[in-house]
């Protein structure tokens, strides 16, 4: 089983903890979503995982290993860490070249990754002249290259247009079917949400939760029933009746929080209220995230890069 | 891992990047161009030496050689360029030693065609001003011209992996070298000849008198390459990637 396992990992730069006794595992066959605020430790983590920065104290091993010690590692882990790191004046595929010719990796894999990232048409085109969203491609092809276990990726949606963010999307979907281990960073909530199955929530170098994604959103964000009505008098009343709150909003719809769907619509319907819309509101990741860290997180009221 | 695949990867690296390429060809076409330009000039002066006239051009020409060194090495140094590299090789020894192979091979070859087509460049100039050499001392000069220009540029891609950036690396050796050979010029003796270019560069003169001859000259300027590589390795080493 290749999981990548962190034991009590701490990263120290100068006086400031970036990674502070972090300790959690990510396993195969499902997506896990790595969140927290900027500067939350989740890109110092991935490095220590790789080998790159040495950790204070602690250790990150995959599949039980330290990366160090992996033979021919591109074969057992891909990751992305920075779009940038391809050298402008190489050409896509040189660039995919050198890493898998260190790895005895076959040439035709380079290929592969470029049809399967759907770079083909400009590997021959120098990095520099890439979109951000083709260097995306072009590191996500890079991590792919060795077929391996286990797949870290650093903000892979940063830069993609509508379409590759559906592609990444089942692209990680895939990835976790077929059994390996996905760490995925972001700070995109609602496109984490959309591909992750299990989420490790860091704040300040801190582990604020290792949950599956769905726990996490109930524990946190009680759902809601929305309601449209011709007859706000008699939903108040009936509601108020059992204990409810309905809240009314601008547009003329009524928000039951803290309730069920289930609940309320036997509720209303068994009184006679005329009704024009009654939906449950799921939790949102945003909304349990938020939650979560608004005491956690370094910079409050951190605005969402598009 | 395999050191062979390693070095293959790094070999690609210095092939698929033009501008060290171009670099390579500055370096044979500048060495050329003012050893022959060299041949032509002035030789009745009392300091004249003529297979020091005939490599003269090195001096233009290991700027390249330190520029090729330096690139090679700080192409790995941008946009997080070097994590993409020690992830794939994780034993940055290894990858090190791979690297400087990569520029040693195509510097001792171009610099050793580079250096004969100086010297007969120069000699078609120099005509029978150069009739005091012997055969024995023009090889002499054509070896230790490649492996001085291969010394410097090996000098320079330890001090880029030191100083983690091409630019700091040229910005110091570029003047030096300049300041060395023109403004402390031929003024010998002392701690001068002792500096990595004053001393290599002793293996290039037909008459030389001072505290190094040509193969200890270019030991000296070797051990300042091998500090240099050293420091390099050892920044890499420790330091986060």
């Amino acid at each position: 089983m290749t999981s990548i396992d962190v034991q009590a990992l701490t990263k120290e730069y100068g006086t400031r903890r970036a990674v502070d006794d972090l300790t959690f595992t990510v396993r195969p066959g499902r997506v896990t979503g790595f969140l927290g605020p900027n500067g939350a430790g989740k890109s110092t983590t991935m490095r220590l995982v790789l080998g790159l920065d040495r950790p204070t104290s602690g250790t990150a091993t995959v599949g039980g290993r330290p990366y160090a010690t992996l033979h021919e590692p591109l074969r057992h882990v891909g990751a992305l860490l920075d779009a940038h790191a391809a050298h402008g004046a190489r050409t896509g595929r040189d660039h995919l070249r050198t890493l898998a010719v260190s790895n005895r990796i076959a040439a035709r894999r380079v290929d592969e990754v470029l049809e399967e990232t759907g770079i083909a048409s400009a590997a021959r085109r120098r990095v520099r002249t890439y979109s951000l969203g083709m260097r995306q491609r072009l590191g996500i092809a890079a991590a792919l290259l060795g077929d391996p276990g286990v797949i870290m990726l650093d903000e892979p949606s940063n830069g993609l247009d509508p379409e590759g963010i559906i592609w990444i999307r089942e692209l990680l979907r895939r990835l976790a079917a077929e059994g390996r281990t996905v760490l995925v960073s972001s700070h995109l909530m609602n496109e984490t949400a959309s591909f992750a199955d299990h989420l490790v929530v860091l704040g300040r170098g801190r582990l604020l939760a290792d949950t599956p994604m769905r726990e996490f959103i109930d524990a946190r964000v009680r759902p809601s029933v929305r309601i449209r009505t011709t007859d706000a008098t008699a939903l108040k009343s009936v509601l108020a009746a059992h204990g409810h709150d309905a809240v009314e909003h601008e547009d003329g719809y009524w928000s039951v929080h803290h309730a069920r769907v289930d609940d309320i619509g036997r509720l209303v319907s068994a009184a006679g209220v005329p009704i024009l819309e009654l939906s449950a509101r799921e939790g949102t990741l945003e909304q349990a995230y938020l939650d979560l860290t608004a005491t956690e997180a370094e910079f409050t009221a951190q605005p969402q890069e598009a | 891992m395999r050191f062979a695949p390693v070095l293959h990867s790094e070999w690609i690296k210095i092939r698929t990047l033009r501008s060290l390429l171009g670099t390579l060809l500055a370096l044979s076409a500048v060495t050329t161009a003012f050893s022959a330009l060299a041949g032509v000039s002035d030789t009745s002066e009392p300091e004249f030496d003529p297979l020091y006239t005939a490599f003269s051009g090195i001096i233009p020409g290991q700027i390249a050689a330190v520029s090729f060194g330096a690139m090679a090495v700080s192409s790995e140094f941008h946009g997080g360029g070097l994590r993409l590299s020690l992830a794939a090789v994780p034993q940055r020894g290894r990858w090190f030693a791979a690297k400087l192979t990569a520029v040693t091979v195509p510097t001792v070859a171009v610099a050793l065609v580079t250096a004969s087509a100086a010297l007969l460049a120069a000699r078609a100039g120099l005509g029978s001003a150069a009739d005091g050499l012997g055969t024995g001392e023009q090889v002499r000069g054509v070896v230790g011209c490649a492996v001085y220009l291969t010394l410097m540029a090996l000098f320079a891609a330890g001090l880029t992996a030191l100083l983690r950036s091409g630019v700091a690396t040229l910005s110091v050796l570029i003047p030096f070298i300049l300041v060395v050979s023109f403004v402390i010029g031929d003024a010998t003796g002392g701690a001068t000849d002792f500096l990595p270019d004053k001393a290599g560069q002793v293996v290039l003169y037909h008459r030389h008198d001072g505290a190094l001859g040509p193969w200890t000259g270019l030991a000296v300027t070797a051990l300042w390459t091998a500090a240099a590589l050293l420091a390099g390795a050892w920044r890499l080493r420790r330091r986060d990637a």
